[in-house]
């Protein structure tokens, strides 16, 4: 395997070229194929790929915006991605390999610095876990209809793996199972496209060094570690007991952060959001601002800790020349003090700051909704109201489970459930369009 | 429409402060401004009863507001009206209180007071109307409220336009821009030097600056402090478990010690066991007296305050910190120690 290094500056240029394939339409077929838009999974082929000896059985069920279907118990979704051209080249008997995709560093192959190159993508699609692990609390993703607007997940054409674990296989070999078989299963997908002209390019530049005399600003993103199913990696590894560190934004886009944190259904960011991570995007968006890279933190659990980890989250954004920067989340109330602290800290040392939060306001939302407020930075983006119920239509399929705990019924019955279980819906990366404010 | 109207005891014409330990009582039809209320409202509404309580009973009796709300439940209205109470805090405490446990157990319900009434944090979840500071604004606060009334009674919400004070209800809704984009704009705002624009409105705890450190120690009178709810045994004074709305002093003098049995913790938010075996747990009169004693603090302050910090409206508790900050310089104190729990 041919991997990247630093000798390989000139070839690779100074950012990544993200190779656009529209997906328009998906089904299962004999063979893995991307053919006009429509995404064709192998059976075979998807199934070898998921295979592990963790997981007893894998099933694979297509859906699509519009159907009249429920995703429940989802778990993570990825865009399908991989390296191109300039990437390691085909397996054994000329087949692609997908851990040798170059994507998702230190999970397929070595953790060595991505963020340069091309790489493919499957635009519109996603790679979708559903089902049961241990501390995952249900979501509920529903593809039409009243709720279906507050995921936008609902939005894309999505292959979904259900499973089975072997029995008496541990669950976190069950979960690093699906969670490395959902990466290789998106990889596998991507490279149908490697050969197609793709629909779009997007030119990812890398983090300039101030040049521009633009404002600089930093994501500021928290990931969340509490141990087993609540654990985001990076570069394969946990953050857990680390300082944050900084990242350039175009390692994000060739998979550098992998979630593997299955609690809080609307309060998660899945691996899709990390690829795409909707602040980063926001910035690159911007006329009036310049990038200045990722700051990716922890979030412990202690308040010292927590204190410990956001002073040197500003001290990065400090030594990075920051005017400004966005700081998220993931998690619950817990989490808030780990955006309120940062918020704080930053403009402490003279940079301006805005966090991102969802209120936990109460179903009638007149409750205080933040459970930590900072003290004296007080520019806030409101994701929603966690508690305020929605209902949603019963729907023709359900994929991931036949019942959900959480209102003890069919997973296709007509539901009326808070905001907090639906998949994606208050976004601490700010990926959704849900807001709350006073009155009516 | 059928309507009960609460009342304090003084509204509801049995007496001032002389009565203001009445507990609850109910009578058929309007009473004082109910009356008033009833010309406003025309034939549609009737108000048929007149639920009223004694001040201090319903500001520091813990059963109060379910006493009054089985009055009312009695009366099967379709409506609870409470107030207005203008500023007077344990009335508009009380008719927050009934308002939101009524409208808790799906009985709709508004209270009528003034925005300073540290009654009005207690009202949610239902809606408070704006009225005057004090009863010569009766009638101009009948009137909104009874605008209110008619409002709520179409099936419409309070908004602010109808006088409505307070944390509106916040409620969900679909922005055309997604949360990271909104982030960016507010961002630039915020560098331009905007540092007013949120999404989020913080909660306004205020904050204060300690003072600092005593030059010396051993020439000043120190006091001791505790919202940590100790008072001699039986509570003489009535201080309240929770919400607390009064302060109290104690005597010091002549006492070396806190014996377990004199002094009791009346806290409702933590176990108050540990405190009652050793009152020195919530307040260090020994040490105190023993710093004395060997000259490292000039002199201990004869009388030591004391309340209950414990769900204690903000207000209440900014007003409690004035008074004792102006009792205590008055009384010469240059320092103080403040126990919480």
């Amino acid at each position: 395997m041919s991997v990247a290094s630093v000798h390989d500056g000139d070839r690779l240029g100074t950012g990544l070229r993200l190779l656009a394939h529209d997906v328009v339409e998906i089904g299962l077929g004999d063979e893995t194929s991307y053919v006009d838009g429509r995404l064709s999974v192998g059976r075979r082929e998807a199934t070898a790929v998921l295979e592990h000896p963790a997981l007893a059985t894998v099933r694979l069920v297509c859906c699509s915006p519009g159907d009249r279907t429920r995703i429940v118990k989802v778990l993570d979704a990825v865009e399908p991605r991989c390296k191109g051209a300039d990437g390691p080249p085909a397996g054994a008997n000329g087949r692609l390999d997908p851990s040798a995709a170059g994507v998702f560093p230190g999970l397929l192959g070595p953790a060595r610095l991505r963020g340069r190159g091309e790489t493919h993508v499957l635009r519109g699609a996603a790679v979708v876990s559903a089902g049961f692990l241990p501390r995952a609390q249900e979501a509920v993703l529903q593809m039409a209809g009243a709720g279906s607007e507050l995921s936008p997940l609902s939005a894309t054409h999505s292959v979904v793996v259900e499973f089975e674990p072997a029995p008496g296989a541990p669950w976190e070999e069950v979960a690093a199972a699906l969670r490395l078989g959902v990466l290789r299963l998106a990889a596998h997908l991507a490279q149908s496209a490697l050969a197609v002209t793709p629909d779009s390019v997007d030119e990812l530049e890398q983090v300039p060094a101030g040049s521009t005399g633009l404002p600089r600003v930093v994501a500021v993103t928290n990931i969340q570690t509490q141990g087993a199913f609540k654990d985001v990696l990076v570069y394969g590894r946990s953050m857990s007991g680390s300082l944050p560190t900084w990242i350039d934004p175009c390692e994000l886009a060739d998979g550098a952060v992998v979630s593997a944190q299955y609690g809080h259904p609307a309060l998660k960011n899945p691996t899709f959001v990390h690829q795409n991570n909707p602040v980063v995007a926001a910035l690159r968006a911007s006329q009036d601002v310049e990038l200045a890279g990722v700051v990716l933190c922890p979030e412990p659990v202690s308040e010292h800790e927590k204190r410990m980890v956001s002073e040197h989250a500003a001290r990065l954004c400090a030594a990075v020349g920051a005017d400004g920067a966005i700081v998220t989340k993931e998690g619950g109330g817990n989490a808030d003090g780990d955006v309120a602290l940062k918020l704080d800290a930053l403009e402490d040392l003279g940079i301006s700051a805005v966090g991102l939060f969802a209120e936990m306001a109460g179903r009638d939302g007149s409750a205080p909704g933040l459970v930590v407020a900072p003290t004296r930075a007080n520019g806030l983006i409101s994701t929603g109201n966690y508690d305020e119920l929605v209902r949603m239509e019963a729907t023709d399929r359900a994929v991931g489970g036949e019942r959900l705990g959480i209102v003890d019924a069919a997973a296709t019955d007509e539901l009326e459930i808070p905001v907090a279980a639906i998949y994606g819906s208050l976004n601490p990366l700010g990926w959704g369009h849900l807001t709350c404010a006073a009155g009516p | 429409m059928r309507i009960v109207h609460y009342l304090n005891q003084f509204f509801a014409g049995v007496g001032g402060e002389e009565a203001a330990g009445n507990p609850p009582e109910v009578r058929d039809g309007a009473v004082g401004p109910g009356r008033a209320l009833a010309a406003k409202l025309g034939s549609d509404y009737e108000i048929v009863a007149t639920v009223f309580c004694g001040d201090d009973y319903a500001a520091s009796n813990p059963s109060a507001t379910e006493e009054l709300l089985a009055l009312v439940r009695e009366a099967s209205p379709d409506l609870l009206v409470a107030g207005p109470a203008f500023t007077s805090g344990r009335y508009g405490l009380a008719c927050a209180r009934i308002a939101a446990a009524a409208a808790r157990e799906g009985i709709r319900a508004v209270a009528a007071m003034h925005p300073e009434n540290p009654g009005l944090e207690e009202a949610e979840p239902a809606p408070v109307i704006e009225s005057g500071k004090t009863a010569r604004e009766m009638r101009p606060s009948i009137e909104r409220l009874a605008r209110a009334i008619e409002t709520l009674s179409g099936g419409q919400e309070l908004r602010q336009q109808d006088g409505r004070i307070g944390r509106a209800p916040r409620r969900n809704r679909l922005a055309e821009q997604a949360a990271a984009g909104r982030a960016v704009e507010l961002l630039l705002a915020r560098i331009g030097g905007d540092r007013e624009r949120t999404e989020v409105p913080l909660p306004s705890f205020g904050s204060v600056t300690p003072s600092a450190p005593l030059a010396d120690p051993a020439s000043a009178r120190i006091a001791l402090l505790t919202e940590g709810a100790l008072v001699p045994m039986g509570n003489p004074d009535r201080l309240e478990s929770a919400r607390a709305t009064l302060w109290l002093r104690y005597g010091l003098d002549g006492l070396d010690q806190l014996e377990e049995g004199a002094f009791q913790s009346v806290h409702g938010g933590f176990s108050t066991v540990a405190a009652n075996a050793d009152p020195h747990r919530l307040l260090p009169l020994d040490v105190a007296r023993e710093l004395a004693d060997e000259g490292r603090i000039g002199a201990l302050h004869h009388e030591y305050l004391t309340t209950a910090g414990n769900g204690t409206q903000v207000a209440t508790a900014r007003s409690f910190g004035v008074e004792w900050a102006a009792e205590l310089r008055q009384a010469g104190v240059q320092a103080a120690i403040l126990t919480a729990t």
